[in-house]
């Protein structure tokens, strides 16, 4: 049971607007592999692709702050759907319970409370802000680049 | 697939979300992404960073400090670079740090002294941040 559990983790936000389709796009596989890609039109910027691989360690950490945050037990039924400012989307593979939650974007903790199930999607929107901080402090070490 | 909230397909996993239904692109795509790869061979399975050794310290308790740290890990070379980020939600610390040491020799004695060392009552572990991808998965694309 303790050995090689499927784990995945994908975090996406983005939109399409007068500059093109534009987004940020991380993930995370089991074997430690990570991707990062981040596409702003604005002001000619290009797309960044990136690729590491982290240690076990590293992948350990990551799935204890998933399970931690018991984002698993959430459901996307009542969040705000997609719209015209864009989406966020986060997939969870972690065992046998896989999650592909899409809402629309956060732009603080007062939209949480407005909605319909404030209780869930904080539990979406600190465990974001945790992830984003992660894989951010992971790029600029490893390539001493500023991922936003 | 369009699964509509919670289902149990065949394979005995569970899926729950909206996002099932969107299409597959982005990162999922076998595009080109950039790399910081060297072919080291004195260096096990660690991998450099563009400017040093990156080392992981988890189990780290919430009310440590910056100083502690970089006091602590200094110990074994000059650290170059620290990231203790926090908890957002409680603001504080979330239980990692990301150490940068500028020589592999510096980055492999401070794990060997502190992994399964104590900090502040709890037992920490730390291993390089960064491995090189096994040899089977340098050409497997996509995912499973």
């Amino acid at each position: 049971m303790r050995t090689e559990e499927e784990f995945y983790l994908r975090y996406y936000t983005g939109h399409t607007g007068k500059h093109g389709h534009e987004f940020l796009e991380f993930e995370l596989r089991a074997d430690g592999r990570c991707r990062y890609a981040n596409n702003s039109n604005y002001r000619n910027e290009s797309l960044i692709r990136k690729e590491m691989t982290v240690s076990p360690l590293m992948i350990k950490e990551l799935k204890r702050i998933v399970a931690e945050s018991e984002i698993m037990k959430e459901d996307d039924k009542h969040w705000p759907r997609r719209n015209v400012v864009g989406r966020q989307e986060l997939e969870i593979r972690f065992g046998n319970e896989h999650i592909s939650f899409e809402t629309a974007k956060i732009g603080s903790l007062a939209d949480v409370q407005d909605s319909k199930d404030p209780e869930g999607l904080r539990v979406f929107y600190y465990l974001v802000q945790d992830l984003k901080c992660l894989v951010f402090s992971l790029i600029s070490l490893h390539f001493k680049i500023k991922p936003i | 697939m369009t699964l509509a909230g919670e289902a149990a397909s065949g394979d005995g996993v569970r899926r729950k979300g909206r996002g099932f239904q969107t299409p597959r692109d982005g990162i999922r795509s076998d595009a080109q992404f950039d790399k910081a790869e060297s072919d080291e061979r004195s260096t096990g399975r660690a991998q450099r960073s563009i400017e040093g050794w990156i080392i992981v310290i988890t189990g780290v308790h919430e009310e440590a400090t910056e100083e502690e740290l970089s006091e602590r890990f200094a110990d074994y070379g000059v650290v170059q670079n620290l990231h203790l980020n926090l908890d957002r939600r409680t603001g504080y610390v979330k239980g990692y740090a990301l150490v940068e040491y500028e020589t592999y020799k510096e980055a492999k004695a401070a794990i060997d002294a502190e992994d399964g060392q104590e900090m502040l009552g709890e037992t920490i572990r730390c291993d390089f941040a960064f491995v090189r991808p096994a040899q089977n998965e340098r050409d497997n694309r996509g995912r499973r």
